[in-house]
């Protein structure tokens, strides 16, 4: 524990237990995440705190009696100090996320972080989390399952997959990763715990069929890990198309002077890379392997074989 | 020898009880710290506490003193304390309870400031059912400037790839799917940029004073990070089933009329720059029939794929 952790601690606890005398060690522990250990030396440090050197001193009051704390005389410290611009921002934009998130289920969070942001002196205009409006009923309908422990049908699109695929799952968790949602569950089509990425669901419809596959102890996270096994692949990125590296883990990206940027990554889907450089109408190529550029160009010619039989005319 | 912590308390509460800014040598003389034989140590050690204290959010003060080689120190109270948001048992539990499913540890004090004053916490059922995580990192090092209103300077790699040297004036921090935004007033440009904070290089560092410019009264950020809009337009499109339940997403509706043996959807409101993309990646799956002009664009952009994979 470091001083400055213990300073920082010490200025919130003398307010805090001003408002609740009698409160007990465990109380302050669980409000401060601490535990009352470290409660009870920083009380012994406040009762050495105060206007000292005045005629002997003008200090605090700490009282234990048993587990049970009053503080007296520590008028000069009544309100809280107030956090830093850091402490202040990544609190907003936390609580924020939450909203995003939590809304619907904590009626009172949305009110709850106005008065945060109004004491903090930060609006909506100076930190926000936008959300995906796409993303915000699913979200809600996920959380639901996920409660009611009942079974989902999912529309889901794969990143491997051309089409998207009916799937029945077990739903266990939601996770929101840096605006990312994530189901995990027990996917009765294969037998095995599936992460769905909510971005890819195209619906998702409740049913009365209860859970029947329990939820492990542990979930792990849902992120995609690569493994050496997978493909490895090189793009090329015209600038035109460089948003587009958000949509991948690259493992490594190096810019060049003529402007393109050069990215490796391996992926196990790849057929959503094919997708992918589709998406970049030509400004996004792939160098390498040779097989995944002849995917491309075989999904390139088939589209433009459909506007073909048009003739053009439309 | 009096413990750190306890120095550290007692010096913020003698400079904010003190009515007026204080020399060193009258801190000295109201704590009894900083009394020992060596003065410059001593100045050394109250110089590291200063800055410590600072780091915590402590405001303090300097001032130049009439008729004096000193300066003398303050914190002002309004500056130090933090006004009772008057929260309800029920918010400080929701608070409680967003900030446990997000795995924020690091934000337990400041719920402990904000609720100090508020009654004891409603009893909910935990949230076990969603876990939130917010790489909050980079958030760090703009904080200070958009709350202080300070100018900045970086290097920002830019869609080029060149990395270029900008200065700002910063006004607002965002997230969106995954990237964190620092939204700013370029001043070469003099226009408001969007800027990804992953694609900052090296230290960002200010370059100016405090307050030195004004938040505008109006800021659409969730406008501004979108990026440029394109028109939006009425787009037919003729597609296989398999794509239609994606389609429908985008509010896309069955017409009466069918192409080949496709039926032909409308989607009322298509952005034509943004989904531009989204709709090439279906490849095969989606025909654009109209409007022409973006039929053709497509028509181009599948040539050139072809050309750029031979």
């Amino acid at each position: 524990m470091s001083a400055r952790d213990s300073v920082a601690r010490m200025l919130t606890l003398v307010p805090w237990l001003l408002e609740r005398p009698g409160a007990s060690l465990a109380e302050a522990a669980t409000a401060f995440g601490t535990d009352p250990a470290t409660i009870r030396r920083e009380l012994l440090h406040l009762d050495f705190c105060g206007l000292p050197g005045l005629a002997g001193g003008d200090l605090f009051e700490v009282e234990l009696i048993g587990d049970r704390v009053v503080l007296g005389m520590a008028d000069e410290l009544t309100r809280p100090l107030r956090p830093t611009p850091q402490e202040a921002y990544r609190l907003v934009l936390t609580l924020d996320a939450a909203v995003v998130a939590l809304g619907d289920e904590l009626p009172q969070l949305r009110v709850a972080v106005d008065k945060v942001r109004s004491v903090l002196g930060i609006p909506e205009q100076q930190a926000d989390v936008v959300p995906d409006d796409e993303d915000t009923a699913l979200l809600a309908a996920a959380r639901a399952a996920v409660r009611a422990e009942r079974r989902v049908r999912l529309r889901y699109r794969g990143r491997g997959d051309a089409a998207p695929a009916t799937r029945e799952v077990d739903p266990w968790a939601l996770d929101l990763v840096d605006g990312h949602g994530y189901l995990q569950g027990f996917d009765h089509e294969v037998g095995e715990r599936r992460v769905f990425r909510l971005d890819r669901v195209l619906s998702l419809e409740p049913t009365d069929i209860p859970v029947i596959t329990p939820a492990p102890e542990q979930l792990p996270p849902p992120r995609y890990v690569p493994s050496p096994d997978d493909l490895e692949v090189e793009l090329r990125f015209e600038r035109g198309a460089r948003w587009l590296l958000d949509a991948i883990d690259a493992d490594r990206i190096e810019d060049h002077d003529d402007g393109t940027t050069r990215c490796v990554l391996r992926t196990d889907a790849p057929e959503f890379i094919a997708r992918l450089v589709l998406s970049g109408g030509g400004d996004l190529t792939v160098v390498r392997p040779a097989k995944l550029r002849a995917r491309v160009r075989e999904l390139a010619e088939a589209a433009l074989a459909g506007y073909r039989l048009d003739g053009g005319a439309s | 020898m009096t413990p750190k912590v306890e120095r550290l308390v007692n010096l913020t509460i003698a400079l904010l009880e003190a009515r007026r800014p204080i020399t060193f040598a009258e801190l000295k003389r109201r704590t009894r710290y900083y009394d020992q034989g060596d003065p410059e140590s001593a100045r050394r050690m109250f110089e590291r506490d200063k800055k410590l204290l600072r780091s915590l959010g402590v405001p303090i003060e300097t001032h130049e003193l009439a008729f004096s080689d000193e300066v003398g120190y303050r914190v002002p109270r309004p500056a130090y304390e933090l006004p009772d948001p008057d929260l309800t048992p029920g918010e400080v539990a929701a608070l409680g309870l967003a900030l446990e499913a997000s795995g924020a540890d690091d934000s337990r004090l400041a719920l402990a400031k904000l609720a100090a004053r508020a009654p004891d916490p409603d009893e909910f059922e935990p949230i076990t059912h969603t876990r939130l995580t917010l790489a909050a990192d980079p958030v760090d090092q703009v904080a200070e400037a958009v709350a202080t209103r300070t100018p900045l300077r970086f290097d920002y790699r830019t869609a080029a790839g060149r990395a270029e040297l900008r200065r700002v004036r910063p006004h607002a921090i965002a997230h969106r799917r995954g990237a964190w935004y620092l939204v700013a007033h370029d001043l070469a440009r003099d226009a408001l940029r969007v800027f990804r904070l992953d694609r900052v290089r090296g230290t960002v560092r200010t370059d100016g004073e405090p307050g030195s410019y004004p938040h505008p009264d109006e800021l659409d950020v969730a406008g501004l990070i979108a990026g440029p809009e394109g028109e939006r337009v009425e787009v037919e499109i003729a597609a296989e089933d398999r794509a239609r339940f994606e389609l429908a997403r985008r509010g896309a509706v069955p017409t009466d009329t069918s192409h080949g043996d496709r039926t032909v959807l409308r989607i009322p409101e298509l952005d034509e720059l943004r989904d531009r993309a989204w709709l090439l990646g279906f490849g095969a799956d989606v025909e654009v029939l109209a409007p022409a002009a973006l039929r053709e664009q497509l028509i181009d952009a599948l040539e050139r794929l072809v050309a750029q994979h031979r």
